[in-house]
């Protein structure tokens, strides 16, 4: 198994250096989103006297600069390769190899993000400096929160897949991907750090999975639950994770019975 | 100038018809829209659930600078974005060639030539926000700031199709442009909030690289007469300039132009 991963790498590696430009450009919406934000909801702290519930500048700052990271981290953007896949009819070969088409993407998806942190690693210091963001984070914070980063990335790639699994039956899955984008928009944590969500927004944010992929990570990174509490929402992750597997798996399989290999 | 309006008109409804072939997408489209839409509208609502004025700006004038926001969005995508992509195509392909040889403006045709109807519905959807925002500023609205207003807004498109014009032409040198534009489709998200709440480098950017910051906030801020006459002038005056400058750019181009396949 090490062994084709190692060749998948390689030839991941070599696309990626085919296209650098598209490659590094892609890696632009991670942070264009959570700076704008963040420049949003300083000025309203700002009328606010500097402070919003237990937010003072400092920690919005903290949010979305560790945001920008943890975006990257946790971004998933298989379906519109999959989708073309199912249309074209070249997923045909790819079910006829011994390995599973998940691993393809689980090495792209992984590579993409390794190499493109070079980029994103500086933008998100540089926010943290000129926004003055500041971590009041202890070493716990720092192994529980790269759990939570990693069962993040893990739920927002099942997910994902769950949702890209409907070519099988629809050939175009834009409308559904933008559906899902969108949703993750409000509750996954990027237009307000979850704690700030008014109302029963943030109570509803809490109880859907969006919020894991995104806004649970950063906060147990910046160091804003104590350890119960971090502890407490990295299971809930861990069953959404196995819930989104679960999912896959039924969704997958009545999809591979209902393709029909367009182009075949 | 009849004979052009006339084209344009046709280009609009032969569009109109091929987006009508494909019917279960078209719905499907306007579905996303309304989609984007409501959520955007929820974000600034949550943000104002904190405060009553972000940066002096009410929520009034905040539902006026969305309005505006997806007028000039919708516009840049309802013709311009498609034309300037099947632009580069031609470059790539070399079937500019039949483009150059019809007996109209080349830019023209270039500019103008393909629209992706849907996105008529994020105009009328920005019309109708802005609208509503300005009943509800009804008070402050004066003959001569709807008059700013509209200037602003005209000056706003023009800033951006230079800069698209320009960004564009460079495909006659480099031929595979489309990820420069792809950079100026993730600033233009940054245009749904006033620029005056960004830092100093993202705000010089977006007034001056991207002018997306120009073209929505200044007609937000003319229609309440936060717009003075100095301001205004400049405005017209750099808009004169970019249009003058993206012209004489593309004419350049064009004349460096030889063909894919010749």
């Amino acid at each position: 198994m090490i062994g084709v991963y190692r060749a998948l790498a390689v030839q991941q590696i070599q696309i990626m250096l085919q296209y650098r430009v598209a490659t590094f450009l892609y890696a632009l919406f991670s942070f264009v989103r959570p700076i704008i934000f963040l420049a949003a909801w300083l000025s309203v702290a700002a009328s606010q006297g500097g402070r919003l519930g237990s937010f003072q500048r400092s920690d919005l700052a903290a949010y979305y600069a560790l945001s920008i990271l943890v975006t990257h981290l946790t971004t998933s953007f298989d379906f519109f390769e999959f989708e073309w896949e199912v249309r074209q009819g070249r997923l045909s070969p790819k079910l006829l190899r011994p390995l599973h088409p998940l691993h393809y993407a689980i090495v792209n998806n992984v590579l993409w993000k390794v190499v493109t942190a070079a980029m994103v690693i500086p933008v998100a210091v540089l926010v943290a400096l000129t926004f003055g963001a500041r971590f009041h984070v202890g070493p716990i914070d720092i192994v529980l929160g790269t759990v939570s980063v990693v069962l993040g990335a893990a739920l927002s790639f099942v997910f994902g897949w769950v949702v890209a699994s409907a070519a099988f039956w629809t050939t175009r899955v834009q409308a559904l991907v933008h559906f899902y984008q969108r949703t993750a928009f409000i509750f996954a944590g990027q237009i307000a750090p979850l704690a700030l969500l008014p109302g029963p927004l943030s109570a509803i944010a809490y109880a859907l999975p969006f919020g894991y992929m995104l806004g649970v990570p950063t906060d147990i990174l910046r160091g804003a639950h104590d350890v119960t509490t971090s502890l407490l929402l990295i299971a809930a992750q861990a069953v959404w994770l196995l819930v989104a597997a679960v999912l896959y798996r039924i969704v997958w399989n009545a999809g591979l019975r209902e393709y029909s290999a367009v182009g075949a | 100038m009849r004979r052009y309006l006339r084209l344009l008109a046709l280009f609009a409804r032969t569009e109109l018809q091929f987006a009508l072939e494909y019917r279960v997408n078209l719905l499907l489209e306007i579905g996303q829209m309304l989609i984007v839409v409501v959520t955007s509208v929820g974000a600034v609502l949550i943000l104002y659930a904190y405060t009553q004025a972000m940066n002096g700006w009410t929520l009034e004038q905040m539902i006026v600078l969305l309005g505006v926001y997806y007028i000039v969005q919708g516009v840049e995508e309802l013709v311009l974005q498609p034309s300037f992509e099947r632009f580069m195509e031609h470059v790539r392909e070399g079937t500019l060639d039949f483009i150059l040889l019809k007996p109209i403006s080349s830019q023209f045709m270039v500019s103008f030539r393909h629209f992706q109807t849907v996105q008529t519905l994020q105009v009328l959807v920005g019309v109708a926000i802005t609208v509503y925002g300005v009943a509800r500023l009804a008070a402050v609205v004066t003959p001569a700031t709807a008059l700013a207003f509209a200037v602003t807004l005209v000056c706003g498109f023009v800033l951006i199709y230079a800069l698209l014009l320009v960004l564009s032409t460079f495909a006659f040198w480099f031929v595979r442009v489309d990820n420069l534009l792809a950079i100026f489709w993730a600033f233009i998200d940054a245009g749904r909030f006033p620029i005056d709440i960004y830092p100093g480098w993202l705000r010089v950017t977006m007034s001056t690289v991207v002018p997306v910051g120009i073209a929505v906030t200044v007609p937000a801020k003319a229609i309440v007469g936060l717009v003075d006459a100095p301001t205004l002038a400049a405005v017209v005056a750099a808009t004169v300039i970019a249009w003058v400058v993206s012209r004489a750019f593309w004419k350049i181009g064009v004349r460096s132009y030889t063909g894919a396949s010749a």
